[in-house]
């Protein structure tokens, strides 16, 4: 026996959450664009989609948001520090691959300065993640050593039925047993079996990727130039990674007052890298596009002891020019063999 | 011989003769509907050139790429009739010299590819011509429809509600031919002209600013449509600008080499005084 959830208590469920002083959020369509959002009713889900097409990042690590704001009269300076809203959340319906980019990026908010902006939105937030039983040909969680139910960087896993009547619940984390206490009456116990997880084709061997990168001799391998020859530079691949994490920080306004941003960034602009004395260490796009696969698979890894890349595949199935870290570390698998 | 065969053959004339450095095409992609940009440099990698009704992408914006022409020499590169107009811009703008440009012009109708003739710029104005007088559908004009039926407090509610998706990422600027410049304004930040952040303001101040930069440049091939990861119908602005333009100047971007462009020219005999 296990615990159960059908899908027709859910709306009760999402009552009770709000009723909890929880705001409700998870996958959506709206405006011709899937992502997650907060939702009034469980009727708002879609629970068809492969994946949204902004991550969960979103959530956690907005594209644009204040830190400061300051006014500089004659005799006086004022600075008020802007820390997100608090806001208790329950995250219903994410994707193992975007829960775990989360957890990926946990250390790096955290190794030198603690991101309070990071940190206060995961600890008020509970990821319940359903594992996936349709996957798409971008899909390569299991490339990066994880699987459609990957539990890290989840509260709470739940499978869905063979007879898609509702989902297996598995409760693991004490954030996540406290938010299912709430509707611990709506669950039941039953046999009901789960659906088979999403069958996704391994696409590369990462190890003998990662000892290709690791090698020096390859930072300057012509690979870099070839692969990267139709990259455009735009961020398209950056802004949709559940794991990528640059920002710059930004002042808007005058003299008198103004506000100071923390704003995405993105390896892949020239001006990303470029010095006020005019010179760009990284002055093409093959180096912008090297620099990110390096990040992700050898310094990233050599710091924190994980891959920054959690398989979700959007870099390839966003890119205007058909590129990706899927087809690159394709490449590298055979250069490597 | 199909029209790929006959320009993979073309291709390979012109690589093994020396009389072009590259081929600029179309390749097979990550799965069967997609087509990637693909770079040829030597007669042996011909067959890597696919040419059918998936191939969409206007790939002129890659022959400004840094350095790609200062050798003088010829590239040639894959073309429907938006990126030939594309040509003629750019080099009536001086962003490059015509004479390097060898055209392998195609058009899709519906599922048919067929071969336009000419090689050089100055060849396809009749083809040009004809799309002034008779607009391809783009597909959208149902949306385009609804928008024009829209009082100005809908239409900007509308749009609100697309730039609200904007990050940012700038996809529509590089995937666009006309997007040249070195140094972006935005990207320009002594002083920081444009806002960065990604919020409504910025996200106005970004898709307006580009509009406007547009106006009368646009050739409406849809990379900026295309390239948008948040699904915003970018090329219905382009549009409705260069439909104002036709409107109040006949000018229709990308005729000739040689035609002036609208907004950065002026006549002494102007009727409006303001820009003297």
């Amino acid at each position: 026996m296990t615990k159960i959830l059908f899908s027709d208590k859910l709306d009760k469920c999402v009552e009770r959450w709000k009723s909890a002083g929880l705001t409700v959020m998870g996958p959506v369509q709206r405006a011709n664009i899937k992502t997650y959002a907060a939702v009034e009713h469980a009727s708002e889900f879609d629970f068809g989609l492969i994946l949204t097409d902004r991550s969960i990042k979103d959530l956690f690590f907005p594209q644009t948001e204040p830190m400061l704001r300051y006014t500089i009269k004659k005799d006086a300076i004022n600075t008020d520090e802007c820390l997100p809203p608090r806001e208790q959340r329950i995250i219903f319906g994410a994707r193992a691959c975007d829960a775990s980019g989360m957890a990926i990026d946990d250390p790096l908010f955290g190794w030198d300065y603690k991101d309070e902006y990071w940190f206060q939105r995961r600890n008020e937030s509970v990821i319940v993640t359903i594992a996936c039983t349709n996957a798409d040909e971008f899909c390569m969680c299991t490339s990066l050593k994880m699987a459609p139910d990957s539990t890290k960087g989840s509260d709470v896993l739940l499978r869905p039925l063979e007879n898609s009547k509702g989902w297996q619940v598995e409760e693991l984390t004490e954030r996540g047993r406290e938010a299912f206490k709430t509707i611990a009456d709506l669950l039941q116990e039953g046999s009901d079996t789960a659906a088979p997880v999403a069958a996704v084709a391994e696409k590369f061997d990462l190890d003998a990727c990662v000892a290709w990168l690791q090698n020096p001799e390859n930072f300057d391998s012509k690979f870099w130039k070839e692969i990267s020859m139709r990259c455009i530079g735009c961020a398209s691949c950056t802004y949709l990674c559940p794991t990528c994490h640059c920002f710059d920080i930004q002042d808007e306004g005058d003299t008198y007052s103004g506000i100071r941003r923390k704003n995405w960034d993105s390896c892949s602009f020239a001006l990303f890298t470029l010095h006020t004395s005019g010179h760009n260490p990284r002055s093409t796009q093959s180096a912008r596009w090297r620099q990110r696969i390096m990040h992700k698979f050898n310094y990233f890894p050599s710091k924190f002891n994980a891959n920054s890349c959690s398989g979700c595949g959007r870099c390839s199935r966003e890119c205007p020019v058909d590129m990706g870290i899927t087809e690159t570390l394709q490449e590298i698998s055979k250069l490597s063999q | 011989m199909s029209i790929e065969e006959q320009y993979r053959k073309r291709a390979m004339e012109l690589l093994s003769g020396g009389a072009v450095k590259m081929v600029i095409g179309y390749g097979r992609g990550s799965n069967a509907e997609r087509r990637r940009p693909v770079f040829i440099s030597s007669p042996e990698e011909v067959n890597r050139l696919v040419l059918d009704e998936a191939c969409i992408a206007n790939l002129s914006g890659y022959l400004v790429n840094e350095g790609l022409l200062s050798d003088e020499k010829r590239v040639a590169v894959f073309l429907r009739p938006e990126g030939i107009r594309a040509i003629n811009i750019l080099a009536a703008e001086s962003q490059l010299d015509a004479e390097q440009i060898v055209i392998f012009g195609f058009d899709v109708s519906g599922n048919e590819v067929k071969a336009l003739k000419g090689i050089h710029v100055e060849e396809f104005e009749d083809v040009i011509g004809a799309i002034k007088e008779h607009a391809p559908e783009m597909g959208n004009e149902e949306l385009l429809e609804k928008i024009e039926q829209m009082n100005p407090q809908e239409r900007f509610a509308f749009w609100k509600e697309e730039f609200a998706k904007c990050i940012k990422c700038y996809a529509c600027r590089q995937a666009c031919p006309m997007c040249y410049c070195r140094r972006c304004i935005v990207d320009s930040n002594q002083p920081q002209w444009v806002n960065t952040s990604s919020h409504s303001l910025g996200n106005f101040e970004w898709n307006i600013v580009r509009a406007f930069h547009l106006s009368g440049r646009c050739v409406e091939c849809g990379n900026c449509d295309r390239a948008c990861p948040v699904n915003i119908p970018l090329r219905l602005i382009n549009h409705r600008m260069a439909q104002e333009v036709l409107k109040s100047f006949d000018h229709f971007a990308g005729m000739s080499k040689t035609q002036e462009p609208v907004l950065a020219s002026f006549k002494k005999d102007d009727s409006e005084t303001f820009i003297l």
